[in-house]
């Protein structure tokens, strides 16, 4: 039975191709969509996790986390001048360190910030921390090598404005990697940025005049810290989040696009599962003689209701595993070609309960077989005799 | 061997006013030869599907040896006629992509499962016997006398009691079907079966004991 299978696979195989390659294609979309939305939620958890705690001046929750744990630029209020030493000083912080930003170097951005987060950062994976006024330590990621020295651009990655060229850094060390957006970025000594910018335009987002500050990075002693901390900087002067909150939130609304994109693809899979049940049938209708000379032989109905079942499931389980490689390679694509501009890494994997959607798909593909393959054996093997 | 008996066959199809097929009755010795002949239309391929459980007939009954055929489920029909039947036809029904040998096989691979050497060696028998060099030589590239005679191969290689051709020689040229009207007559007289070939071929009808000739469903000679 099967030789006879794969012989007719063999003989048809550039219509069985096309009928697994449409099954392997709507089966891609929506794995893609499932594994990438996966893999942002999780890439933006793991980036987001040695942050515990991030204190900015009031405005956008969603901001000041996209901005200084992202570090997607934007303009963001600036903290009063004593909030960092205020925190400093307090015995439930384990480590306040702060974030100015608004500079850059190439594509990648300038961070000024304390030694500190070096360490919260996980450490130098080589070269020396910030032993003069303008050390600076690059990320993982970033493509200069050790001694490198530079003038950064005023301005974000891509909208430089000009170049201060009243400093020069030089890049002593670099991050062990992190997984974060920090792997891109260029940490520079806090006290620098502020020089640099004493002489520039009031008002930015650096804290010109003389020491204001869009956010700081608190690492909390105790988790009970935490939520103390979070509590007491919730106020007309400072805002206090957990990054992890603003981001199950927009996952909130990632998952409600998740789940529309699902919606559609899976639409998608049921208008071409129908299309195809519909060619198999056609197909089978068009082969009555043939089917009805195997009945004529002898094979009974159960046989070439086999037959057909084997072979049709056969060519769309094809296209579903094919589907399933196709989706993962897809959103592979995907999350490279992001995590190159988000400077993330959005880690596309499978899970176990991929294997019940791959069930389930196979059950659905095996059941609507069912009909090509009940058609195909009513055929009467009088079929055969009929010139 | 089988004996046929057939005792009060009548069969009608919906619309229309005369039944397709009428007789009386018909008995054939095993082991005879026996030509179908008739015009189209005459009620040939009824009577074909009636002998070898394809259809039931309406009233009547087909027997052969102790088998009743009308009494038959369409199951058990299947099952006596991958037994006991071997068929050719106008059109060959080889199966392309597959091997002059695998298709010898088919009937039996797809009877039962697991295949016992025995026809296996039989296959290759009758593929040398009715002259096909290469058994493993894929069918679509045979000669459609080759064909032809694979088909035959086919029919006998379950080494049936009754043999089934249905114009086995229309679609050959007058060389191609000679070969096989003798090919035919003579494997199946060498297994004893019973050969029943609906034909016009007057070469064919010449091999044979006895002529049936069907005239608007009714036997007339």
């Amino acid at each position: 039975m099967l030789e006879f299978i794969l012989a007719d696979l063999r003989r048809n195989w550039i219509g069985a191709a096309a009928l697994a390659l449409l099954v392997a294609l709507s089966t891609a979309l929506s794995v893609a969509v499932i594994l990438e939305e996966r893999a942002l939620r999780l890439g933006s958890a793991r980036a987001a996790a040695p942050f515990d705690l991030v204190i900015g001046a009031p405005g956008s929750e969603t901001q000041l986390v996209l901005s200084s744990i992202f570090l997607q630029p934007a303009p963001l209020p600036l903290l009063k001048d004593d909030i960092l030493a205020r925190l400093q000083a307090d015995p439930r912080v384990a480590m306040a360190v702060p974030v100015g930003f608004g500079d850059s170097v190439g594509p990648f951005p300038v961070v000024g910030t304390l030694p500190e987060a070096i360490a919260m950062l996980g450490g130098l994976g080589e070269g020396k921390g910030f032993e003069r006024p303008h050390s600076a330590i690059a990320g993982s990621a970033v493509t200069y090598p050790l001694g490198t020295t530079f003038q950064p651009n005023h301005g974000s990655p891509g909208q430089a404005s000009a170049v201060h060229e009243d400093v020069l850094y030089r890049i002593e060390g670099r991050l062990a990697p992190t997984g974060t957006a920090w792997d891109r970025a260029i940490l520079v000594p806090i006290e620098s940025v502020w020089e640099t910018h004493v002489h520039h335009d009031e008002g930015n987002e650096h804290g010109d005049g003389p020491h204001g500050l869009p956010a700081i990075i608190v690492k909390p002693g105790t988790i009970a810290d935490a939520y103390q901390l979070r509590q007491e900087y919730r106020t007309d002067e400072t805002l206090a989040v957990f990054p992890g909150e603003v981001l199950t939130r927009l996952y909130g609304t990632l998952g409600d696009v998740r789940g529309i994109l699902v919606a559609m693809s899976i639409g998608t899979q049921i208008i071409v599962g129908a299309a195809i049940l519909m060619i198999v049938a056609v197909h089978v209708l068009q082969r009555r003689r043939q089917i009805g000379a195997l009945r004529a032989f002898g094979a009974s109905r159960p046989i070439i209701f086999a037959i057909v079942w084997t072979e049709v499931t056969l060519v769309l389980g094809a296209g579903v595993l094919f589907g399933h490689g196709l989706g993962y390679f897809a959103a592979e694509f995907i999350s490279d070609h992001l995590s190159n501009t988000a400077g993330i890494s959005l880690p596309v994997e499978f899970r176990r309960e991929d294997l019940l959607g791959l069930a389930a798909t196979f059950l659905i593909a095996a059941l609507a077989t069912l009909l090509p393959a009940w058609a195909g054996c009513r055929q009467s093997p009088a079929e055969a005799l009929r010139a | 061997m089988l004996k046929l008996e057939i005792c009060g066959l009548e069969v009608r199809y919906p619309g229309l006013a005369q039944p397709a097929l009428q007789i009386d009755r018909l008995t054939l010795e095993p082991g005879m030869r026996i030509a179908l002949a008739g015009p189209s239309g005459s009620g040939k391929s009824t009577f074909i599907h009636m002998i070898t459980g394809m259809d039931r007939p309406s009233t009547g009954s087909v027997k052969w040896g102790d088998t009743e055929l009308s009494k038959l489920s369409e199951r058990r029909r299947d099952q006596w006629r991958a037994r006991n039947v071997g068929l050719v036809m106008q059109d060959f029904h080889l199966f392309p992509g597959m091997s002059a040998e695998a298709n010898v096989l088919l009937p039996q691979r797809l009877a039962r499962f697991g295949l016992r050497e025995a026809p296996r060696r039989r296959a290759l028998e009758l593929l040398r016997r009715t002259g096909i060099e290469r058994p493993e030589q894929p069918v679509e590239t045979l000669s459609r006398g080759q064909m032809q005679r694979v088909a035959v191969a086919r029919a006998l290689v379950g080494n049936p009691k009754i043999i089934i051709a249905d114009e086995p020689t229309a679609s050959l040229d007058a060389g191609s079907g000679e070969a096989v009207a003798e090919l035919l007559t003579e494997l199946t007289a060498d297994s004893g079966a019973t050969i029943l070939a609906a034909t016009h071929d007057e070469r064919l009808i010449r091999r044979m004991d006895k002529v049936l000739r069907l005239e608007n469903g009714e036997l007339v000679s």
